[in-house]
């Protein structure tokens, strides 16, 4: 797991930006008037994502277009479901040990 | 933009495991849940062992244990990931109402590298029926400020919509 999937979602602005490209690639300009915070911020928080590898990015004449890549949600989405397997598994063991109590108890009576 | 925040709080959604146990009782559940034996007993996955320090059974009081990876793969992995064999746990009771509902708090502790860690609340609601307990177990990880809006179940649905403007976007031709 990359910590550094998580560190680089920690940042409100870039979770709004990242939701900004949800819906397909825009221009920076587009991304500041969907996230309203003023175009450096923008373009530092596009820089850091594209650095993560949240990003890509492609000139469209004078326009830079970003779009997201699947890689670190396809990490995310890994790491959600050994987190649910953890627990799955962990319910399990707490029925195997719930059986164990009513069998004890009924060697008892 | 007012719209995007409720789209985005919509999505935010805890995690909840739901299970019946046959046979068993709430006062067994409990006991699982809130002792050091019983929690000892299951709560360590498989290759892990869990001994509890401290268990201050009320609102604002401690539940710390240690966790110790007790087989060679378990082992290996906790070392190649850079942690310790070992690992520490502390956690606060948030709720305690007997054979009913527990809710406790610990840091986020699987996430090895995390310069500020974030909490993960854990409730636990019991319910006795007419041939066992149901037992409801809800995880929200978006407890604290540092969580996203769109973690876990909420990225599942994001990552459907990704997908799908992945493929219309591959579909369109590049």
């Amino acid at each position: 797991m990359h910590a550094d999937v998580f560190q680089t979602l920690a940042d409100p602005t870039r979770r709004r930006i990242v939701e900004a490209l949800l819906g397909g690639e825009h221009a920076v300009n587009d991304i500041v008037e969907r996230v309203s915070i003023h175009q450096s911020g923008v373009s530092r928080h596009l820089r850091i994502l594209h650095d993560a590898g949240f990003v890509d990015v492609r000139p469209d004449g004078a326009k830079r277009l970003y779009s997201l890549r699947a890689a670190p949600f396809q990490e995310l989405d890994e790491w959600v479901t050994r987190y649910r397997e953890l627990w799955e598994a962990r319910l399990d063991k707490l029925g195997e040990a719930l059986e164990r109590r009513q069998k004890a108890r009924k060697e008892r009576n | 933009m007012t719209e995007m925040k409720q789209a985005s709080s919509t999505a935010k959604q805890r995690i909840t495991f739901e299970r019946h146990y046959k046979g068993a009782t709430v006062a067994d559940v409990w006991e699982l849940w809130t002792t050091k034996e019983g929690i000892e007993e299951w709560w360590g996955p498989d290759g892990f062992s869990v001994k509890v320090h401290e268990l201050d059974l009320r609102v604002g009081g401690r539940l710390d244990y240690a966790m110790t990876a007790t087989e060679l793969p378990q082992v290996e992995f906790m070392k190649k990931a850079g942690m310790s064999v070992t690992t520490q746990h502390r956690g606060t009771f948030k709720e305690v109402e007997p054979q009913s509902r527990l809710a406790f708090v610990f840091p986020m502790d699987f996430v090895p590298g995390l310069a500020e860690p974030y909490s993960v609340e854990t409730t636990v609601e019991m319910f006795p029926t007419a041939d066992g307990v149901r037992l409801v177990v809800t995880i929200d990880p978006m407890h604290d400020a540092h969580w996203t809006d769109m973690a876990v179940q909420g990225w599942e649905m994001e990552l459907g919509r990704l997908e799908r403007s992945l493929e219309k976007r591959l579909a369109q031709g590049s």
